[in-house]
């Protein structure tokens, strides 16, 4: 089995344009997975550029597949698809849970873009390690020190570079390693041909003094490395160990830089992944006890313990359905059974693969830390896998939130109809916050999410992969509704003229329920209600549930009790006791003070100062509750919490009041109660919709 | 109970100034060693305001903003389990809409900065603070005259201020106001130290200048370690 410090899971995280997709080609290349390189730009070369997905299409292989294995010196690297947007929170979150270190790609030209800005936040919070690689050195107006200077002021990171450019735009010849204080040059047609050697005259006073400031810096990590460098004696290895520490840390931002397109820099690159992110043993990882309300443990990463592994993508590939999982703990085998944790079911794990780039690798066994694909198992990704028996450990929260958005789509002809339900239920599985159903009353196609943008995305990938050109309807916020106080009721259903007969009386009451959905109490003595039609009463009220009296929406944080009732020996029935349920509730409802609710959305706008006060115009507008701002030199971070019925369009919007300078990020937040006149609104709007 | 309730229950309300009338442009200091309590101050003072349907600017420099709206939504919850106050998430949402909050990262605070945020603000009519709270101002790293200039801000804003700053541990055992703000005093109305009571699990609100924070019994006020709230009983 595989030396688990060997192993690297790296993600790859990039502004758009920034080269990721050439730079991962590049290491691809160099890897020796794939072998020829392809260039993104077209023949034309007048900046016909293709997307990353059109690319892999054409060529058939998944450069960006979810991960993509290759080896460099030793070391075997795992490279994970970033996604960019923050809309889909639950795919951010698994994506940034299965790396253990980053590469942070920017443009030597447009430096730290906003959505940089986001995605570094995001591993931030998830305690990723990362590198930054300035790529596109070549092109005219490269400026390594400002994007520099960014890094720091920007994104608050501690980014020192550990490289110099020999020369840049049309004249970069190489690089001068700081750390062995070397000049390296990239030669053949390829760049694959590396030549070392001493550092030219006109740099060697840059390169002492960028040199100084690098130990400097990670000398803070080291007392060794400390002691040596004031006796002017550091090496190689206490310079790199002090910047793997530093870098594992989160308090040093080593900054190498390069460019893909012209092959320079890439194989250094790939040096500092092996020797400064981490291997899944230098970084903790927890899963949720299932057993103790979630609480955390942490992993062991031991091979030999009880397997924990996580699905966190599934693809459909030429192959059918690959799962791509990573295990924490334990070893995945094939012939094992394993378990599902969220369905409980086992499942034998049949071909175990590697992905490269264009193939794959049948193995017979994956230890802790590493990153493989399964064949023919059915789950949905995030689902955690164990060895079974009384294991039951999480690798992901069981609480997935409800969607606060939905959309209706209609496939435009009968072929668009059946492809638009295997895309649906490929999304579904895979992501668990996207959801669809059929509305009972219109027959339409709902689908539901997270956000315009997160529907969108699904919508344009049916076209896309799926070849399901769909009609789409105008986004509709879920509300909900709740009530605000106690109310009684005592409620008889009675039709006993002819036939069988129905009768049932119930009495209780419901009430606000402060956590959860909906709660059933039982507060019956003296059998006044028999026992076989209590649960009746139950499903009485539930079905009230899903279509409230205000407007129709879903009715949430209800506690219903019955106390008292009647029944007749004969009419008697469950329909009959249901009926008497529904009948209850809504005689209760209309007096508990039923209110709406409306889900309110995290939302934040970065954008120039100048334009601060119309940005925040448009929050007002919008009946958004504005937080706070956040200064970072001529960037402000304003932050809103904006009801998502009023967030509709708001791109195009910003957009225009400043000069497209802006750009906001939206999550959901929670539900909170609509102001009275909206409520009106609504309501009225429930009632024509009802004529 | 009632919102009234709660304003006037408040026992912050003897340490902002005798009357509302005397309470713009004032400035006042909390003081304390790390951990006693200090932003937890700031926000009660804050949130007093708030329920007089009053605007807040809430200055904080070096913690992020979720941070900071945590410590609102904490301070609020507190307050209002507290006397069981009625419609508490109502009049929760209708108090935030009147607060701003300004976070800077600590190199990048300057006077001239608040100043021209704060003008923007009110120009552009989206707050008219009557009550600034600055929490993370480091006291040793500026000036006399930034602080000139934040009384001179107060009074041509009609603005009520109130700085916390963290002193050495043991400071208070002797008179006047402790480093780093000596030499200072005479810019406050107020100046707050608190105070850990040996053997006892309370923390003393020891005025330092201005009127004696007295309560209604006639006793100091004191801290709760436990939530930061001011002490309504006294024992």
């Amino acid at each position: 089995m595989r030396d688990i410090t060997k192993v690297r899971n790296i993600g790859i995280s990039a502004h758009i344009d920034s080269g990721k997709t050439t730079l991962t080609e590049r290491i691809l290349f160099y890897t020796q997975r794939i072998h020829a390189i392809h260039e993104v730009r077209g023949k034309d070369g007048v900046g016909a550029k293709m997307d990353s997905m059109e690319l892999e299409r054409e060529r058939g292989i998944t450069i960006c597949s979810a991960a993509t294995y290759c080896d460099w010196k030793d070391h075997a690297i795992n490279i994970i698809d970033t996604p960019g947007h923050v809309d889909f929170t639950i795919e951010v979150e698994r994506a940034l849970r299965v790396l253990d270190g980053a590469v942070l790609i920017l443009c030597s030209v447009g430096g730290v873009q906003s959505q940089s800005i986001t995605v570094n936040r995001q591993m931030t919070r998830y305690r990723v390690p990362r590198v930054a690689f300035i790529n596109k050195c070549d092109r005219t107006g490269a400026n390594p020190d400002r994007v520099i200077k960014q890094l720091r002021e920007k994104l608050g990171l501690n980014a020192v570079p550990i490289q110099v450019p020999m020369g840049l735009e049309g004249e970069m010849q190489g690089l001068i390693d700081l750390v062995r204080m070397k000049a390296v040059y990239f030669d053949g047609e390829n760049g694959d041909k590396i030549r070392e050697e001493e550092i030219p005259a006109q740099y060697q006073e840059e390169c002492d003094i960028k040199r100084e400031e690098m130990l400097d810096a990670v000398s803070m990590f080291s007392d060794e490395l400390m002691e040596a460098v004031l006796e002017g004696t550091p090496t190689e290895e206490m310079i790199m160990a002090a910047i793997r520490k530093g870098t594992l840390a989160l308090e040093f931002t080593p900054v190498m830089m390069g460019t893909a397109y012209k092959n320079k820099g890439v194989q250094l690159l790939l040096d500092a992944v092996v020797s400064y992110l981490p291997c899944p043993t230098d970084v903790e990882n927890f899963a949720l006890d299932l057993d103790h309300e979630e609480a955390e443990v942490k992993v062991s990463n031991i091979s030999s313990d009880p397997l924990l592994a996580l699905a966190f993508k599934l693809e459909d590939g030429r192959y059918g359905q690959l799962t791509y999982v990573r295990t924490y703990q334990g070893t995945l085998k094939k012939g094992d059974s394993i378990v599902n944790v969220r369905t409980g079911k086992k499942a034998k794990v049949g071909r175990l693969v590697r992905m490269h780039s264009d193939d794959m690798e049948e193995i017979d066994e994956a230890g802790a830390g590493d990153i493989v694909a399964l064949f023919g198992i059915d789950c949905a990704s995030g689902d955690t896998f164990t060895s079974g028996g009384d294991y039951n450990f999480s690798m992901t929260s069981m609480h997935v939130p409800a969607p606060v958005i939905s959309l209706s789509i209609t496939p435009i002809d009968n072929k668009a109809q059946d492809n638009m339900s295997k895309a649906l239920n490929r999304f579904t599985k895979e992501d668990p916050t996207f959801k669809t159903y059929v509305d009972a009353e219109t027959m339409e196609t709902i689908i539901s999410g997270m956000g315009e943008l997160h529907l969108d995305v699904y919508v344009e990938r049916m076209k896309r992969e799926y070849k399901a050109e769909v009609t789409v309807g105008a986004p509709q916020v879920a509300y909900r509704e709740t009530i605000t106080q106690r109310a009684d009721f005592n409620y008889t259903h009675k039709k006993q003229t002819g036939g069988s007969g129905q009768f049932g009386r119930v009495a209780g009451f419901i009430e606000p329920l402060e956590e959860g959905e909906y709660e059933f109490v039982d507060q019956i003595v003296g059998g006044s209600v028999p026992r076989e039609y209590i649960p009746s009463c139950d499903k009485g009220f539930q079905k009230c549930l899903d279509k409230g009296a205000l407007v129709g929406a879903h009715v949430t944080g209800v506690r219903c009790a019955i106390n008292d009732g009647a029944s007749h020996a004969v009419d008697s029935s469950d329909i009959a006791f249901q009926l008497a349920a529904m009948g209850g509730f809504k005689e209760a409802y209309m007096k508990a003070k039923p209110v709406i609710m409306e889900p309110i959305m995290k939302v934040a706008v970065e954008g120039p100062t100048e334009f601060q006060g119309s940005i925040m115009g448009s929050l007002n507008q919008r009946r958004g509750m504005i937080i706070g701002t956040n200064e970072e030199d001529a960037y402000t971070v304003i932050e809103a919490e904006v009801p998502l019925s009023e967030m509709f369009g708001y791109s195009t919007d910003l957009r225009s009041l400043t000069q497209g300078k802006a750009e906001f990020t939206m999550e959901f937040a929670t539900y909170r109660q609509v102001p009275k006149s909206v409520a009106e609104e609504l309501i009225a709007k429930a009632l024509k919709n009802k004529k | 109970m009632q919102k009234q309730d709660l304003i006037e229950k408040n026992p912050i309300r003897n340490l902002k100034g005798e009357s509302d009338a005397k309470e713009s442009s004032r400035m006042g200091l909390v003081m304390a060693r790390a951990g006693l309590g200090k932003t937890a101050l700031l926000v009660q003072i804050a949130l007093d305001s708030l329920l007089n349907d009053k605007q807040v600017v809430h200055v904080s420099v070096g913690q992020s903003l979720d941070k900071t709206k945590l410590w609102y939504d904490d301070m609020f919850k507190d307050l209002a389990e507290g006397c069981k106050l009625n419609n508490a998430g109502e009049i929760h949402d209708s108090i935030m809409h009147n607060r701003m909050i300004i976070t800077f990262n600590e190199s990048k605070f300057s006077l001239a900065k608040l100043e021209e945020r704060l003008h923007d603000l009110v120009q552009q009519n989206v707050i008219k603070p009557s009550c600034m709270v600055v929490d993370g101002f480091d006291f040793a790293q500026t000036g006399r005259a930034v602080l000139e200039g934040m009384r001179e801000l107060a009074k041509t804003m009609d603005l009520q201020i109130w700085f916390s700053a963290v002193c050495d541990e043991g400071a208070g055992s002797q008179a006047g106001v402790p480093a780093p703000c000596n030499g200072m005093e005479d810019l406050f109305n107020t100046v707050v130290l608190l105070q850990p009571v040996p053997e006892s699990d309370c923390i003393d609100l020891k005025i330092i200048k201005g009127s004696a924070a007295v309560s209604k019994c006639g006793k100091l006020l004191k801290l709760d370690p436990r939530t930061f709230m001011i002490r309504a009983d006294c024992k």
